[in-house]
């Protein structure tokens, strides 16, 4: 009897994740969005063999040169290669976005547990304090952390993640709302389980696929968070290449060296949009008010 | 007020009687809804002529038929995926198939106008009721806004409601109120004919008493001609003059009120009285019709009630032609090529009463 | 109504107060103020705690944040610690600017926006529609400096037809609007698109087809005025970040608004102007937020209703 009910519930689990799977494929979009970070994640793992001194090295008789065969995306104010400091640049923009995110995933996911699941003043301590960052503009409140803290990657992660903690606070906060009164959780408090295990095995995993879309969501906005820090100087400096701070590094040279600018912001629409349509494509298929 | 209305009517109607005798005539309608691999043929072939003042109900299970035939009269079936693949929908003698979208727009909710199911979700949220009546008046009518306003506080009035509330919003009505307002907007331009699609099928049965009565009055008052839609023959019996029986986007028994209901021919309309309860026989069970209505995306050659028909033949499977038994009575089926075969059911007007 | 507003404004002030402490702690913590610039190499730990005490640094922050917003209250935000000029000024000078800029492009990608997102909607599935679709997805992907950049090769250097920074004129308006704009005319397509594809299949449009209404009004009236919401939302939050994101946007087109000057303040390490413009911008996002919540009543009276019902059964239990 209890063998069955595992083996059908093994089965129905796996037919779950298929079935997602397999509303993502139909989807083409979010098909071409993958492919696109899988070949970042390739041109990210090809980098680390990409010598640093040969990125920062300057020849300041060949500034500005245009694309060539030996420079595909030219070269910079000091003559740098912009092709190599472009690949090489996939590591911060891919590493900011990725772990602003699940810095924000895992504090926001916490955070909004424990105040949808406690309730009372807990909640409302909480949930005021969400309200009061929140209504600081994230690129401001980026600002200022990454002023105080200075630039860096880790810094980046820190002040761009605490912007979008209080998307999952609020997200996590409102699936438990809606679960945290349902019988199996009574039953669960009533076989003796600690809230803490509650918390973890009865709730989150249904308060999984909305934590996901957002995820998927937020990954492009951070990166471009990131980015425009750069641009302006607050973030990851010069010389090493970030894309924000790339595309920033050729403005001065717009007029006669376009390319400069172009090619690293090129980089930065194109990763996000890679998980913008995927963001799409996983909330279709995981939103069951759009099954069709 | 309404006296001076029906003077007003009553020329103008006298005068277009002269073009056609039929306020509304549908001739072989067929619609499909066409989705990605199949056809959902929901309406196959059906015709009936509505009089001045007359009151036809169409009356069928879920998924007959019925909406999608009340739709296509005003050419609203939603394309896509549906699509009116054949038939003739004469409004005043005019095929509304023919017609202009302009001229569409003059017709519905001045010649014909329908009543939704839904009384929840068919007005507008963020209007005023007052706003929403007016609406259609102001369209249709050469009257100012304010005018249209001042008529949309009387239509309120007069389906029972004080005018005084044309400027509150739908949130703030009840289902049954809603259903009202839903009615002086199909009625607000005083049309000729009316579509009532289960008008009470979402209200409570005391509110739904009430609405029917109102629905017979206004009917009587401003002689509009009505096609009352629904699956309750209690309904049928209290307001309709005519009764079409409709299986499977086919109408399978056709006569008036009498006919159908102290002689019904058809066993499908053998089928739906006996699935009713009734006083006489209380300790009777009810006897449903076994099965359910056949997938109308593959509808059975022939008779499409066969597989559920307890007097089916092999025969049952050829084409089929509608018999008539009297001037004003026909049915769908070949049984009676055989002059022995009657159906079991007696009735004694006893749904009539 | 009225009610309502003044208690909504009323909440704003323990907002304010919990932002603009936040941001003061913050700016607290920023290492080498020019206060400590101030200090001579050859000073001695006397002299060094004077200029400390002069700047109450020797007190507990909370003393120099309560007097910081004392002054604050007054309209006084202080002096720039670098040029001296009055902050509040400064910040007013600049503000108009970046207002404009917000306020024009909100105006043009509304205009355009709308309706493009509900052409994609009633064809929804066709080609306009996959089109707009790729469209808005690339242009949600795209940062607004590089777009910015982009314009300005194009159209200042390429074209010349228009000045490439600063503010002069007519002419150098138009530049930083259209990058703006067009930032947001994708998110907005996309979410009226979102929110007209959920109202197309609704009855009460049926209902009013039914009536006779022209497909016309069926769509801008009917449709349209129950859509308003989600759209509002994001043209709101829109006008609100782009008040915040002008940091950006000034920055590619020098345009001297108070996002550039809130950068260039970071920058300089000017922490009195810096932490004065960064409370200035989040009140005006809080308002901008709040006048956002508040046009809601305007376009569904459900809403309002909610507002007048909390009048109403007050009244009762008074």
């Amino acid at each position: 009897m209890k063998e069955k009910e595992l083996v059908s519930k093994r089965y129905r689990k796996r037919s779950q994740l298929g079935d997602i799977f397999h509303r993502l494929r139909k989807n083409k979009g979010s098909m071409f969005g993958l492919c696109i970070i899988i070949l970042l994640l390739v041109i990210l793992i090809l980098s680390f063999f990409i010598d640093y001194n040969a990125v920062t090295a300057t020849d300041l008789a060949n500034r500005y040169q245009g694309p060539s065969l030996k420079h595909p995306f030219g070269t910079d104010d000091m003559g740098r290669d912009m092709f190599l400091r472009t690949l090489y640049g996939t590591r911060y923009s891919l590493s900011i976005g990725f772990g602003a995110t699940l810095l924000a995933a895992i504090v926001g996911v916490i955070i909004g547990s424990v105040s949808g699941y406690y309730g009372g003043l807990v909640d409302d301590l909480i949930m005021r304090l969400t309200d009061i960052i929140s209504s600081i503009p994230a690129m401001l409140l980026g600002m200022v952390i990454v002023s105080i803290l200075g630039g860096s990657v880790v810094n980046l992660i820190f002040a761009v993640g605490i912007c979008s903690i209080q998307y999952y606070i609020r997200i996590t906060r409102a699936s438990i709302l809606a679960i945290r009164g349902q019988e199996y959780v009574e039953a669960a408090k009533v076989i003796g389980m600690s809230d803490l295990r509650i918390i973890f095995t009865q709730i989150l995993p249904n308060a999984f696929s909305p934590v996901i879309v957002t995820f998927s969501a937020t990954i492009g906005i951070a990166i471009l968070v990131s980015a425009s820090l750069s641009f302006i100087g607050l973030g990851v400096a010069v010389p090493m290449p970030e894309w924000g701070a790339l595309v920033s590094s050729g403005r001065n040279a717009l007029r006669t060296a376009p390319f400069v600018s172009t090619f690293p912001g090129l980089f930065i629409m194109i990763t996000v949009l890679a998980f913008n349509v995927l963001g799409d494509g996983l909330r279709d298929a995981l939103d069951p008010k759009l099954k069709r | 007020m309404l006296f001076a209305k029906k003077k007003k009517i009553a020329p103008t109607a006298g005068y277009e009687e002269k073009d056609s005798d039929y306020v509304l005539e549908v001739r072989d309608l067929v619609v499909h809804y066409e989705l990605e691999n199949e056809t959902v043929k929901a309406v196959n072939q059906i015709s009936f002529q509505l009089k001045k003042g007359e009151t036809l109900g169409l009356v069928g299970e879920t998924g007959a038929g019925k909406t999608s035939t009340a739709l296509a009269i005003l050419n609203l079936v939603p394309d896509p995926p549906g699509v009116i693949k054949n038939g003739e929908i004469l409004v005043n003698g005019k095929d509304v198939r023919s017609m202009s979208p302009m001229e569409l727009e003059k017709v519905r909710g001045k010649d014909i106008s329908i009543i939704f199911q839904d009384p929840m979700t068919s007005l507008n949220p963020v209007m005023t009721v007052g706003e929403q009546i007016a609406e259609s008046i102001f369209l249709h009518e050469d009257v100012t806004r304010a005018e249209s306003f001042e008529k949309a506080r009387e239509m309120l009035e007069m389906v029972g409601i004080p005018g005084a509330r044309a400027d509150e919003y739908p949130h703030q009505f009840s289902g049954g109120m809603k259903q009202r307002v839903v009615i002086a907007i199909a009625l607000a331009c005083n049309p000729r004919c009316l579509l009532a699609d289960e008008p009470t099928t979402a209200l409570d049965v005391t509110i739904q008493a009430q609405v029917l009565d109102m629905m017979n009055d206004l009917k009587m008052r401003l002689g509009t001609s009505l096609v009352m839609i629904t699956h309750d023959l209690g309904v049928i019996a209290s307001i309709c003059d005519t009764v079409a029986v409709m299986y499977a986007g086919q109408i399978v028994e056709y006569g008036t009120l009498e006919d159908v209901f102290n002689q019904p021919m058809h066993p499908y309309t053998e089928g739906l009285f006996n699935s009713l309860p009734s006083m006489n026989h209380k300790e009777g069970k009810l006897k449903p019709i076994p099965g359910y209505m056949p997938d109308p995306t593959k509808l059975p050659e022939g008779c499409a009630f066969a597989p559920r028909c307890r007097y089916a033949t092999k025969d049952c499977s050829k084409p089929l032609k509608p018999r008539y038994v009297s001037d004003t009575h026909y049915v769908l089926c070949d049984a009676y090529d055989n002059p022995q075969f009657h159906i079991e059911l007696q009735r004694g007007g006893e749904a009539c009463e | 109504m009225i009610r309502y507003i003044i208690k909504r404004l009323l909440y704003l002030i323990p907002v304010i107060l919990c932002v603009s402490f936040l941001i003061f702690a913050l700016m607290d913590l920023t290492p080498g103020t020019v206060v400590d610039s101030m200090i001579p190499s050859d000073a001695t730990p006397e002299m060094v705690e004077e200029i400390y005490a002069q700047y109450d640094l020797d007190k507990p922050m909370v003393y120099r944040y309560a007097k910081y917003m004392l002054q604050f209250v007054q309209g006084d935000l202080g002096k720039s610690d670098i040029s001296g000029e009055n902050i509040l000024r400064m910040y007013l000078d600049r503000l108009p600017n970046t207002l404009l800029l917000a306020v024009s492009s909100l105006f043009v990608a509304a205009v355009l926006a709308i309706p493009m997102g509900i052409r994609a909607a009633r064809h929804a599935g066709t080609l306009t529609d996959n089109l707009t679709t790729v469209a808005t997805l690339v242009g949600m992907s795209m940062p607004s400096f590089w777009l910015g950049l982009l314009l300005l090769f194009l159209f200042s250097f390429k074209l010349r037809l228009f000045p490439a920074s600063g503010n002069d004129g007519f002419l150098s308006y138009i530049l930083p609007a259209v990058c703006n704009g067009l930032t947001m005319m994708a998110g907005t397509t996309r979410q009226t698109r979102a929110a007209m594809l959920e109202i197309l299949h609704a009855d009460f449009l049926r209902t009013a087809r039914s009536k006779g209404v022209p497909e016309k009004r069926v769509i801008w009236k009917h449709a349209l005025g129950n859509a308003m919401i989600p759209i509002l939302t994001t043209l709101g939050s829109n006008l609100s970040s782009s008040l915040a994101g002008s940091v950006v946007i000034e920055s590619v087109f020098a345009w001297p608004g108070v996002g550039r000057l809130t950068a260039e303040a970071i920058m300089s390490r000017d922490v009195k102007l810096a932490c004065g413009a960064v409370i200035m911008t989040t009140i005006l996002y809080v308002i901008m937020q709040l006048i956002v919540d508040l046009a809601y009543a305007f376009v569904d009276p459900r809403i309002k209703a909610r507002y007048i019902r909390t009048r109403k059964t007050r009244r009762k239990a008074a």
